[in-house]
C-alpha cells in the first residue's frame, strides 16, 4: 500500500503520515531526506525526532538516491520528504539536473519493497510568484513527481491546516 | 467555530456570508482592525494578515489564536492559505508562513465546519451544509 501525503507549510503532513504507520506491526523505516545545512535544518530535524520518539521508527539517512537502499521485504517505510530529496538531486554543484524521472522510479521500488510506503510531499507551486529558472525548474520537477507518484498510489491525501482530504482512494 | 479557508480573491467572503447568514457589514477585517476587536467579533477575515500584524508587533500569534478560540467560540474565521509556496528565502518570512500554518491548524481542530473555497466553490473538509 502506497500512500501520498501533500500539502502547503505546516499543514500537519508528518502527523497523518505518522498515523498511517501507527498500527504497523513490522519494522518501521524513517527515510530522511533533509541535508543539515542552513540555520532551520537543526530545528526540523530535531522536531521531526521528538515527534518520532517512542514511534519505533529506525532512521535511516539517505538525502539521495533512495532506489539503492536495501531494506527488508514487508517493512514500512515513511519517506519524508519529495521537497529535500528532488532539491539535492537538482542541485548538485554543476548544471541543474532534471530528475523526477528517476526519483519516481526509485520510489516505485521503494513501494515495491514496502508494505507500506507513506511519502511526505510540498505543494509548492501555488503562491503565484515568479522566481528564477533554477527554481521554476524546482518547481515543474515537484509537479511531475507527485503527478507520477499519485498515478501509481493507492491513497493521495492532502492535508489543509490539520485537516486530511482524500484525493484518491481513502483516509486512514 | 466556523473556518473558511482557500486561495486569494476565491471568493471566501461571499461564500462564508451565504453559509453562515451574515452581512459583509458584520464583518472585521484583520489587515487593519485593533487586534482586540478579533475577540468580539462575528466574522473576521484575512486572519492570515493579522497573524502577519500580530508578528509584527513582537505578539505571538499562537497565544492569539488560542485565546480567540477560548473566548469567541462562535467566531467565523476567514483566511486564504499561504503555505503552498516555495520556501521563503526571508527567515521572518518562513517564520510567517510557519506560524500561519500552526494557527490555522489550531482553528481547525476547534471548528466543527471547516470549508475551503476554490472558484467560488465550497468544499466541505470538516462537518457539512446542516451542522450549526
Amino acid at each position: 500500500m502506497t500512500t501520498l501525503v501533500t500539502g502547503g507549510s505546516k499543514c500537519g503532513k508528518s502527523s497523518y503520515a505518522e498515523k498511517v504507520l501507527e498500527n504497523f506491526a513490522g519494522q518501521k523505516y524513517y527515510i530522511a531526506t533533509m541535508e543539515p545545512v542552513g540555520d532551520d535544518a537543526y530545528e526540523i530535524i530535531a522536531r521531526h525526532r521528538e515527534a518520532r520518539k517512542n514511534r519505533n521508527f529506525i532512521t535511516v539517512e539517505c538525502p539521495r538516491d533512495v532506489g539503492k537502499l536495501h531494506l527488508p521485504a514487508d517493512c514500512g517505510i515513511l519517506l519524508e520528504c519529495i521537497g529535500n530529496l528532488c532539491a539535492n538531486e537538482m542541485y548538485t554543484g554543476g548544471a541543474v539536473l532534471r530528475p523526477s524521472g528517476k526519483i519516481i522510479s526509485d520510489i516505485r521500488r521503494l513501494g515495491e519493497t514496502a508494505s507500506q510506503l507513506v511519502i511526505v510531499t510540498n505543494e509548492v507551486g501555488s503562491d503565484g510568484n515568479s522566481y528564477s529558472a533554477d527554481i521554476m525548474a524546482f518547481v515543474s520537477e515537484i509537479a511531475r513527481i507527485n503527478s507520477g507518484i499519485a498515478e501509481f498510489a493507492d491513497n493521495v491525501v492532502e492535508c489543509v491546516y490539520g485537516i486530511p482530504t482524500a484525493l484518491k482512494g481513502e483516509l486512514v | 467555530m466556523k473556518f473558511v479557508v482557500g486561495g486569494a480573491y476565491q471568493g471566501k467572503t461571499a461564500a462564508a456570508c451565504e453559509l453562515f447568514g451574515f452581512d459583509e457589514s458584520e464583518i472585521v477585517n484583520g489587515s487593519v482592525c485593533v487586534f482586540e476587536e478579533a475577540f468580539t467579533a462575528k466574522c473576521i477575515n484575512s486572519y492570515h494578515r493579522l497573524i502577519e500584524r500580530l508578528i509584527a508587533e513582537g505578539a505571538s500569534p499562537l497565544d492569539f489564536t488560542k485565546k480567540l478560540c477560548a473566548e469567541n467560540g462562535n467566531a467565523v474565521i476567514i483566511m486564504d492559505e499561504i503555505g503552498c509556496g516555495i520556501v521563503p528565502v526571508e527567515k521572518s518570512e518562513r517564520r510567517r508562513r510557519e506560524e500561519t500554518g500552526r494557527c490555522g491548524c489550531m482553528i481547525s481542530s476547534a471548528s466543527d465546519t471547516v470549508v475551503r473555497v476554490i472558484c467560488g466553490i465550497p468544499v466541505f473538509l470538516k462537518g457539512g451544509r446542516n451542522e450549526d
